[in-house]
């Protein structure tokens, strides 16, 4: 052996020294992020920071991430360096379905989106949502969704106690062909991962052709508030698309629409009157009257009602689903395999 | 509505002779098993058919109002106990600690008013008797785990060490308690389960952190902290019992108190 291999010898052999204990003082940290006392540490601490969650509006977030970050951390140094995850594979399966679950659940926070809607019998949603919320990753396509409703009907108990919610929809698919459903209490509308639910927010509205001065004419309506609900606060200020005044409308009605001493059901009353206040000018209007209201005239085409929507997006549902299938079935499994060595009554 | 009751009442009181037996014959050193068997069946019996006659007369389960969740888990909580007092003979003698302990709740729902409830719509699903059903599945796992930790602590504490000496050792007791709790670790996680696909169909949303999701959480993470503590620690089986009193202390909170001092308990009934 000449003197340069010696010298190339010391090296690598101090290279292999080196790195040998870089791994050990990798494992041991590993090992002792492992710590089963550091897990039932991390419980209490989750618990605790639930807690705080729940008592402060302010503190929604960190007090609940941070312990589950740190127990993920936990579990996936022990599944790396505890034998008993080597021994019993339901038990990995189980506790790596729990980290997948975490995952997930981080995931669909990211990309999430809720929100709400009222969508006016016979109008189409055009994918505008009256508020909403979503993760900073959210790149749905909310605006290609079209739905229309077409109707609903809610039965009421004695005491106005609402019962099963049916509303029909039609439904524009990717293929561009419109399709018919029923959705209701139990059961969303899904479009492109978007869920729809019906709400107990539903009311009335009256639907107003504007026909501007020179410009072009168009429809749409004015969602009042909620009913029953707020049945004595029948009013809303509205502002013709264009216009430069604004109109406040109230439904004026002169019936008992639901009769809280009867079975009854929702539906639009028979005999009323909107008011319209323009300014200092008050009107009322029967369906096909009109005012004008400064530079273009406004026709009330009639009442209709409209339907509250709860928007719901998380593509991560099924994974979540699955990942908690796997967890109880493979949690099932280890106490299985764990008890039938010996019997219960024994 | 006074045929149910006066039928309730009859199981009421044959749950109370069956635990007033097991009680005084443990004292006197007796053996009674097969009448107190009798009797909790006997209860179980009657009790059902009241709330068959009451789910007969308004159309929907025991569910809604504070009397009836508080009737349909005495009824399911009754007949856990009455499979393992079946099945497990050995630890028979455990009736003495865990009947008393069913006399608070059957106290609490005779001063509970029978009164009707509204069953909102969004209860019309088969999830409804899916979440609740694995729900008591597990508080039932627990009260049996409870009531052989009851025995386990009163024998440390030098009470009836006698008395409970028909029961096997600690190391036993312990050993079922434990298994009893891994049965109610998956039936709790089931009904987490359960629960959030149901709050997804009816509510839009499988988790909100409502008080009753909060707590039925925190009480699953005690179920999880009391078996891994057994684990890795070896506790005593002293210590091991005592964790899950607290348990059964959170996860009788989490059923019974937080429906009833929260309004909005499960937003569901609006
Ligand atoms: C997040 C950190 C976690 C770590 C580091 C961890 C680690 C472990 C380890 C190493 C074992 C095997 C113990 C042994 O048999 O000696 C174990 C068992 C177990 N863990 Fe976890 N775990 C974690 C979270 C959880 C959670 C959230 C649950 C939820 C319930 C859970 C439930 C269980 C169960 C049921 C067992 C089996 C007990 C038995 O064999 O009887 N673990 N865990």
């Amino acid at each position: 052996m000449n003197r340069k291999d010696v010298a190339t010898g010391a090296a690598s052999g101090g290279i292999t020294i080196n790195l040998a204990d870089k791994y050990r003082a990798v494992v041991g940290l590993m090992r002792r992020l492992a710590s089963l006392r550091l897990t039932l540490i991390l419980f209490a601490l989750l618990a605790c920071g639930i807690v705080i969650a729940y008592q402060l509006s302010e503190a929604r977030t960190w007090p609940v991430v941070i312990p589950l970050l740190l127990l993920a951390a936990n579990l996936v140094a022990a599944v790396a360096t505890n034998a008993v995850f080597r021994r019993q594979t339901a038990l990995l399966v189980f506790h790596l379905s729990l980290v997948a679950l975490l995952i997930l659940v981080a995931a669909g926070r990211l990309t999430y989106l809720t929100g709400h809607v009222g969508v006016t019998d016979g109008a189409i949603f055009d994918g505008t949502l009256i508020d909403a919320a979503h993760g900073p990753w959210h790149n749905g396509n909310l605006a290609s969704v079209r739905f229309i409703s077409k109707g609903f009907s809610i039965d009421y108990e004695p005491g106005l106690h609402r019962g099963p919610t049916r509303n029909q929809v039609a439904w524009l698919g990717t293929d561009g062909r419109w399709r018919d459903a029923e959705i209701g209490d139990q059961e969303a509308l899904i479009i492109e991962g978007y869920r729809f639910y019906t709400t107990h927010n539903k009311g009335f509205a009256p639907v107003f052709t504007w026909k501007p001065d020179g410009g072009p004419t168009v429809q749409g309506s004015v969602q009042l508030p909620p009913f029953p609900m707020l049945q004595y606060s029948q009013a809303a200020e509205w502002t013709p698309p264009g216009a430069t005044v604004s109109i406040w409308i109230m439904l004026d009605i002169d019936e008992v629409v639901l009769d809280a001493e009867d079975h009854t059901r929702f539906r639009l009353p028979k005999n009323y009157k909107l008011v319209a206040r323009i300014g200092q000018e008050r009107y009322e209007m029967q369906p096909g009257g009109s005012v004008r209201v400064g530079d273009g005239v406004l026709v009330f085409e009639g009442l209709r009602s409209w339907m509250g929507y709860k928007v719901f997006y998380d593509w991560t549902l099924p994974w979540l689903f699955s990942a908690c299938a796997l967890a109880v079935a493979s949690l099932a499994c280890h106490f299985w395999q764990k008890f039938s060595v010996r019997r219960w009554d024994e | 509505m006074e045929t149910e009751l006066q039928i309730l009442w009859a199981a009421v009181v044959a749950y109370v002779v069956g635990g007033t037996l097991a009680v005084v014959t443990l004292v006197l050193g007796k053996r009674r098993e097969r009448t107190i068997l009798g009797l909790i069946a006997c209860g179980l019996g009657l009790q059902t058919l009241s709330i068959a006659l009451r789910w007969e007369r308004l159309g929907h389960g025991p569910f809604i109002t504070m009397f009836e969740i508080l009737c349909s888990n005495v009824w399911s909580l009754m007949l856990a106990y009455l499979i393992a007092y079946w099945r497990i003979p050995r630890i028979r003698g455990s009736a003495a600690v865990v009947m008393p302990l069913m006399f608070i709740m059957l106290g609490w729902l005779m001063l509970a008013h029978p009164g009707e409830g509204h069953f909102p719509p969004t209860y019309t699903t088969p999830w409804l008797f899916i979440h609740i059903g694995l729900g008591k599945v597990f508080l039932g796992a627990v009260l049996v785990a409870v009531g052989l930790s009851c025995v386990i602590l009163l024998r440390r504490a030098g009470i009836g060490v006698s008395r409970f000496q028909q029961l096997p050792p600690d190391r036993q007791l312990d050993e079922l308690a434990f298994r009893c709790m891994a049965i109610g670790l998956i039936f709790h996680t089931l009904m987490l389960i359960a629960g959030a696909i149901w709050a997804q169909d009816a509510w839009g949303r499988y988790w909100a952190w409502d008080p009753l999701e909060t707590w039925a959480f925190i009480t699953w993470l005690t179920v999880a902290f009391t078996l891994h503590a057994r684990v890795t620690f070896r506790v005593s089986p002293q210590a091991h019992a005592t964790m899950i009193l607290m348990v059964f202390v959170t996860a009788f909170l989490t059923f019974f108190g937080v429906p009833f001092i929260s309004q909005a308990a499960h937003q569901g009934a609006i």
